[in-house]
């Protein structure tokens, strides 16, 4: 292409040059992230291989049978799914903490449809779901047409659905709702594993093929990235925030059902009470793989905090059962702080960068101008092979950073323009 | 005494074997305005940060301040000595009050038990203003004031206590942002500070202030310093040929006004809403518009009111459909691309690699099956970063490891590659270097050659007098004037419209 020819030497060929130079020099031009950093995206891996290995030579009997671990895997179900509805709102920059009670009034549902009609229960686990999709369509709604912030709306949300419950099942366990052949649903063991974690990971599968791999999942991390600039590059922000938030009610309503089928009962503190570990399991999982929320950390990060809660137990008998509050409380301080020290740590090597880039820039001036257009042609190269860097900076670091702490940055830090506006972006995505 | 207030000898910077400053001397006369001039890249903005303390310089640069020997690569020793920096962004905070923005570097004047003396921090706010020739409520939000008045109190922070004597401002781009009448403004705030006796080292690009407001200007180049000479012994030309080595290539070289036979593709009818009145105007195929006007006329609102980021009254047609107000997608769909200004705030998205801010908002040519083919999305963009000459590391680096104008050209390319009817943009190369300037013109120029028809709102009276076939100067929130190319249209022209304008 002529054109071409006639922009790139006076545009940028003497930065293409100096890329190509420093590439012929150094291996690899690319951003480096401190090695703490590159482990700590691992750390729920690690955290779960050292629960295996120090609970597993403490009770080797006990911990390292089958059935503790299906057990672990099968009871941990139903909270992975609350976390799975959980996460989708949240790429989006949207807090849906009704997800618990969402759960338990789809619980509600089956349990008082169940003992109370005859309508076959596989119509009431399909409305049930539908009408927590809607129920999470009304938050969606209080959200982007009267501009409640998402946390506030959630919340609000989540009590008036927790009086829902209360009402429906008169504050009593609902029992005998359910045949034989659909608790049998819950139950089964397939190839040695408890059918629940086969929909667990059909469920998980799906959410991370629509998350990571579709326009939809794409245009939902945008808007959690950069809500203003979505809805200009032709986003409809609204539809995607309604879709969320419809679709974490339908899976956390899915999760209700689970519950149905493996326990077959319904009890008060089914639903609100998971709310927390989900959250944890959320946001110690986006601090996992690729740094932003994301299914298979929160599902790594959910179970390694499950089969630490389960070791304990075992190893110290019946009296622990405090230990799961404090082991999730401590887990969600630490992966949210480990978040910030990620990002404390990419910016101090990002300024180290910046440096080098600044050192890069003065670099490219004149002498390249003349000649530019034959380097800029070679720099096209290492350019293309040098692909696939990603940061850990991301919604999830950026959820530990919070809107007090980004309005105060850009007084203290005037001297780093693009990184304050840029957390402040965050913060203000979070806090919506 | 005649001690200069800075002097720096010998100054050389490396970098990983590359030299960036190169033995650069610098001296700033007592009550002196300097200007530091040079490309992007020259040197200046390293020389800037080994001052600040930054950076350390490479053994044997040495420096004194007023006489007094100053340790390089110091922050702190930088601060003692009366050094202080106000940087383009300004690190202000909007929502807060002037006083509340001032105190933020200093103590609050203090009673038992711990309360605030409002009072006295209120008066201790407005003599520090005086300094810089500021008056107003002290109370007022920062984010009510102008830009000129912003860089005014962001400089009254910057000034140390006038009992500490006299100090070394080093003002870094602090008009980049501005229009021309809030300009002459701060550059009187400039020479009010150097009646007062300080030091002044302004780092800026545009030439014309330059050579308005400074009685030094040190140019660098390939990071050695080139010229020392004084403002009056210079001109804009010779000026330029300094930075530049050689004769800048002159404007795209567009010459004659698209012939009104052509279609029209974008109609503005009586559009307004906030500062904008009422504005209509017709942009024709290949036609390129440009919208000028002082901040207050109008001209900072149209972009956005065309984009849909804000709302507007008024008919707005592209190439036959009518679009709906404060609704970008439909004006997506109809054929209208934009380039928003502000790019970090409306355009990009930090946490994404240039790959994903380029498809954003389009991605259905890369689905098969319902799902994202990456390989067929990453030759697309690879192609973009060739046609557009994008330097970045690869398809799939961060956006946020490219240079500002790099960014901005990841932005044209997520508008072009919609193959869109009409493009508007908003001060496309605000803040982006010289070469990445130049490039960006080009393409907008190119972009017409296949009958695009482009809006240009723009605060560079040079930039619209090279592009455009004929421009629009608002004011009061109507167009005003307007100049055609073939007869009158220049830089001068603009300006003078736009300051004619405002006083009619």
């Amino acid at each position: 292409m002529s054109t071409q020819a006639s922009v790139r030497p006076t545009a940028d060929g003497g930065h293409s040059e100096d890329i190509a130079g420093r590439a012929g020099a150094q291996p690899a031009p690319r951003l480096r992230q401190p090695i703490s950093v590159v482990l700590g995206r691992y750390s729920a891996l690690f955290l779960l291989a050292f629960f295996i290995v120090v609970f597993g030579a403490l009770e080797p009997d006990l911990f390292l049978s089958a059935s503790t671990f299906r057990i672990t895997f099968s009871e941990g179900v139903v909270t992975a799914v609350v976390a799975l509805a959980f996460l989708i709102p949240l790429a989006a920059g949207t807090y849906d903490l009704s997800v618990g009670a969402m759960m338990g009034t789809s619980l509600v549902m089956m349990n008082w449809f169940g003992a109370n009609t005859d309508i076959p229960i596989g119509l009431v686990a399909v409305g049930t779901v539908v009408l927590c999709c809607l129920i999470g369509l009304v938050s969606g709604v209080i959200i982007v047409k009267f501009r409640v912030n998402s946390l506030i709306a959630t919340l609000g949300v989540s009590q008036v659905l927790s009086a829902v419950t209360l009402k429906v099942s008169n504050n009593r366990q609902i029992t005998g709702a359910f045949s034989a052949g659909f608790t049998n649903l819950g139950e089964k063991i397939v190839w040695g594993v408890p059918i629940v974690v086969l929909y667990l990971l059909v469920l998980a599968a799906v959410i991370w093929f629509v998350l990571e791999h579709t326009p939809v999942g794409r245009y939902l991390f945008a808007v959690g990235s950069n809500p203003e600039a979505a809805r200009l590059a032709g986003l409809s922000t609204t539809r995607l925030t309604y879709g969320s938030l419809a679709a974490s009610g339908g899976i956390a309503a899915i999760a209700g059902i689970i519950y149905a089928m493996r326990v077959g009962a319904y009890s008060e503190q089914a639903g609100p009470g998971l709310l927390f570990p989900a959250l944890a399991a959320v946001f110690f999982g986006a601090s996992q793989f690729s740094g932003r929320p994301n299914v298979w950390g929160t599902l790594v990060a959910y179970f390694a905090l499950a089969f630490g809660v389960k070791g304990l137990q075992l190893s110290f008998g019946p009296g622990t059962f405090w230990i799961q509050p404090l082991f999730q409380g401590m887990a969600l301080l630490v992966a949210v702080g480990l978040a910030s020290r990620q990002i404390a740590q990419t910016k101090r090597s990002r300024r180290t960068q910046a440096a080098a880039a600044a050192a890069e820039a003065e670099q490219a001036a004149a002498p390249a101008a003349n000649d530019g257009g034959q380097d800029a042609a070679s720099a096209a190269e290492p350019n293309s092979a040098g692909k696939s860097v990603t940061t850990a900076k991301s919604v999830a670091a950026g959820l530990s950073v919070t809107a007090e702490e980004s309005e105060k940055r850009p007084a203290s830090d005037p001297a780093t323009p693009g990184e304050s506006t840029e957390t402040a972006g965050v913060a203000v995505d979070a806090a919506k | 005494m005649n001690e200069p207030a800075l002097e720096i000898r010998n100054l050389s910077k490396t970098f990983s074997g590359q030299v960036v400053l190169d033995r650069v001397d610098l001296v700033l006369g007592e009550a002196e305005v300097h200007a530091l001039v040079g490309q992007n890249g020259s040197g200046k903005s390293t020389l800037i940060k080994v001052l600040a303390g930054y950076h350390q310089p490479d053994p044997g640069a040495s420096a004194s301040v007023a006489g007094r020997p100053l340790q390089l690569g110091s922050a702190s020793a930088a601060h003692d000595s009366g050094i202080r920096f106000v940087h383009q962004d300004l690190g202000l905070v909007l929502e807060l009050s002037i006083v509340e923005n001032l105190m933020l570097t200093r103590p609050y004047p203090r009673a038992f038990p711990g309360r605030i003396r409002w009072r006295e921090a209120r008066l201790l706010a407005a003599r520090m203003l005086a300094r810089v020739g500021l008056e107003t409520d002290v109370r007022r939000p920062v984010g009510e004031l102008g830009l000129a008045d912003r860089t005014g109190v962001a400089i009254a922070r910057a000034l140390p206590d006038p009992a500490l004597g006299r100090a070394v401002l080093v003002l870094d781009e602090p008009t980049a942002s501005l229009p021309s009448d809030e300009v002459e403004r701060l550059l009187a705030t400039i020479r009010r500070l150097r009646e007062a006796g300080n030091g002044i080292l302004l780092v800026s690009h545009h030439l014309d202030e330059v050579l308005d407001v400074a009685d030094q200007i040190t140019v660098l180049r390939d990071g050695r310093r080139v010229a020392s000479t004084a403002g009056a012994g210079v001109d804009h030309d010779g000026l330029t040929r300094l930075i530049v080595g050689h004769d800048l290539m002159v404007s795209t070289g567009r010459e004659e006004a698209v012939a009104s036979t052509e279609a029209g593709v974008l109609h503005l009818d009586e559009v307004a809403g906030g500062t904008v009145r009422s504005v209509s105007v017709t942009v024709r195929r290949g036609e390129i518009v440009g919208i000028a006007g002082l901040t207050g006329s109008g001209r900072e609102a149209l972009g956005a009111m065309v984009s849909g980021r804000l709302p507007r009254t008024g008919d707005l047609i592209v190439d036959g459909t009518a679009v709906a107000p404060a609704d970008p997608a439909a004006a997506l769909a109809a054929g209208l691309a934009f380039v928003p200004g502000e790019r970090a705030r409306y355009g990009t998205f930090a946490s994404m690699t240039v790959r994903h801010n380029v498809t954003m908002g389009s991605l259905r040519r890369h689905v098969r099956r319902g799902r994202i083919d990456a390989r067929s999305e990453r030759r697309e963009v690879q192609r973009w970063i060739e046609e557009l000459g994008i330097v970045t590391r690869g398809v799939d680096a961060p956006i946020t490891s490219l240079s500002g104008g790099n960014q901005q050209k990841v932005l044209v390319a997520r508008a072009l590659r919609l193959e869109p009817k009409a493009l508007v943009l908003d001060d496309p190369t605000a803040g982006i270097d010289v070469k990445a300037r130049e490039a960006v013109h080009q393409i907008i120029e190119r972009s017409t050659e296949s009958g695009l028809a482009v809006l240009l709102v723009s605060t560079d009276s040079d930039e619209l007098a090279r592009l455009c076939d004929r421009v629009l100067v608002m004011s009061h929130g109507r167009v005003a004037r307007e100049i055609r190319r073939g007869s009158d249209l220049s830089p001068e022209a603009i300006d003078h419209a736009q300051v004619a304008a405002t006083a009619a």
